[in-house]
């Protein structure tokens, strides 16, 4: 698999408040990984995005970054290849326009203007909103927020994008498009990790997936792998997707054969029926 | 293919919501007004014109209107800001006006105290017994009215015809080229792209109250008040920390840095402009 593009040695992270956030997290991360990240609320999902971002310094562990430790000094390259896509997208746009919105990353690597010029109309363009160029974030809705929002990582290009819970709110048409970007930025080969609480999308779309329970990874494996094991879906809270549920109830009424095989989308499912 | 289907549907829905904002109610006003008047700024026709070339413009003219203190230059700002705030700049003449007569009390009020005056004699051009004092002024006084009116209109339109075509935040970069202080700049710039929130999370903290009868009496809308107001500080703290992380996790590093269009000022209209001010200053040399 090569050399992890990110390595997290033993996190701790405390609030504050005596309970540990973190306590005590490694994980590597490859690069063109599409990892899903599952628990429960306060499991400690956003505290470790924010703690790989180098926004919360952890009070013990390290990470580093293509072999590179993170320390004060290169801190900078650390939020510059990791971005993270906020679940509120209120709580990341800062500017008074659309257009300074999302140079807000790149003005803040200092680049030069007509690089960001550049990058902003190619995120911009990505996101399909140019035509929003200049209007306010006041004046948008949630779903073109959530792309504005996407569209400041973009523009930062980085190799890594964090998405906090990015379903969280949108209507389906939008998370639909929402998917759809995903899968573009796949097929680009950044490597992207997704908090989430929809079994069924983690189902479908992660390669990966990391349970955080009580500040703790409790399991680290394929998608299939983790909903199989009756454990530490108790244990952290979660509920099989739907997919393998109707799949273990069909074997379970004899109406399957059952192959362990389960179908990864509704036309997989299909076509194995349409196959009996 | 599904995306461009979205966009579309997108672009509708929001010109809806743009309407709702431009569609105005009869003259006078009424709570978010403010909020119109950024609606208008961001809509107007003479928006992509060079910010500090509206501001200076704008500055100027209203300098001149006071300092010329000539009703004849008043009347022609008048005119003149109307004429680039409607005809140039497309916004309805019942919105102008809408937002014209906003300090209009205040206007009458305090020229009210120039034009007349009170004794207990009947003194004066014409005067009006109410019983135990005389009310009484003369056309000299009315004039000086007058034409303080007309002044201070002069110089209001001149303001709202900046405001009406410029959105907050070019204004406020204006300033910062101005060398207003950065700190104060940041500030303002903030101030503006929060306010809107904060009235959003006003706005629901004050319906599910109200959902809950929390305002069914005098008493209980204070208490009410109270405790939104409570609330929302604390809110506010605890999202000024969110605002804090999402901004480091960009790399801010101390300096609000934004990405700006360069709008490119024609000569044109720097001739035009200049044109103007020269014939604002031979009128008042020519009627002083």
């Amino acid at each position: 698999m090569g050399e992890p593009i990110l390595k997290i040695k033993d996190l701790y992270y405390d609030y504050g408040n005596g309970t540990a956030a973190l306590n005590g997290v490694s994980v590597d991360i490859y690069e063109g990984e599409k990892i899903a990240v599952i628990g429960s609320n306060g499991a400690g999902k956003s505290t470790f995005f924010l703690n790989t971002n180098g926004v919360l310094k952890p009070d013990q562990g390290e990470i580093s970054y293509r072999g590179t430790i993170i320390n004060k000094k290169n801190l900078k390259e650390l939020r510059k290849n990791i971005g993270i896509v906020f679940q509120d997208a209120d709580n990341q746009i800062i500017a008074s326009t659309v257009m300074a919105e999302v140079g807000f990353g790149p003005m803040n690597l200092k680049l030069p203007k007509e690089e960001v010029l550049k990058r902003v109309e190619e995120a911009l363009t990505y996101m399909n909103i140019l035509d929003y160029r200049n209007r306010p974030p006041h004046y948008l809705s949630g779903g073109e927020k959530k792309r504005v929002s996407i569209a400041d990582i973009i523009a930062m290009k980085s190799e890594i994008i964090i998405f906090d819970e990015p379903t969280a709110g949108l209507d389906p048409l939008n998370a639909q498009m929402l998917e759809e970007v995903l899968g573009k930025l796949c097929s680009e080969g950044k490597t992207m990790l997704i908090s989430t609480h929809d079994v069924d999308f983690v189902y479908r779309w992660a390669e990966r997936t990391l349970v955080f329970c009580q500040g703790k990874i409790i399991a680290d494996g394929t998608p299939l792998e983790i909903f199989q094991n009756e454990e530490i879906l108790k244990q952290a809270n979660l509920k099989q997707p739907t997919m393998m549920e109707v799949y273990d109830l069909l074997v379970e009424k004899h109406l399957l054969e059952d192959t362990k095989a389960y179908p990864i989308s509704t036309q997989a499912f299909k076509e194995m029926l349409g196959n009996m | 293919m599904s995306t461009i289907v979205l966009k579309s549907g997108h672009r509708d829905g929001h010109t809806h919501g743009d309407e709702k904002n431009y569609r105005h109610h009869k003259i006078g006003h009424k709570h978010g007004e403010g909020f119109s008047i950024d609606a208008y700024a961001y809509a107007s026709k003479i928006r992509d014109w060079n910010p500090a070339f509206k501001v200076s413009l704008s500055w100027l003219t209203l300098i001149l209107c006071i300092v010329l203190n000539n009703p004849y230059v008043s009347i022609v700002v008048i005119i003149a800001m109307a004429y680039l705030t409607i005809i140039v700049g497309g916004l309805s003449i019942q919105a102008y006006l809408s937002i014209l007569t906003i300090p209009i009390s205040f206007i009458f009020l305090s020229t009210f105290t120039i034009g007349i005056d009170f004794s207990t004699l009947p003194i004066g051009q014409y005067n009006l017994y109410l019983g135990f004092c005389y009310v009484f002024t003369s056309q000299a006084k009315l004039k000086i009215m007058f034409f303080l009116i007309l002044k201070v209109f002069g110089a209001i339109s001149a303001m709202e015809m900046m405001t009406l075509s410029t959105p907050s935040f070019e204004i406020i970069s204006v300033l910062q080229r101005a060398h207003v202080p950065k700190l104060i700049a940041e500030l303002m710039n903030l101030i503006y792209r929060y306010i809107f929130i904060l009235m959003d999370v006003n706005n629901k903290m004050r319906n599910s109250a109200d959902s809950r009868l929390g305002y069914c009496d005098i008493k209980t809308s204070w208490y009410t008040f109270g405790k939104i107001a409570s609330n929302i500080l604390i809110v506010s703290f605890k999202k000024a920390d969110d605002y804090y992380n999402a901004m480091e996790a960009r790399c801010y590093d101390g300096d609000l840095i934004f990405l700006e269009e360069v709008k490119k000022v024609k000569i044109i209209q720097i001739t035009k402009a200049a044109v103007f001010i020269i014939f604002l200053i031979l009128l008042w040399g020519f009627t002083r």
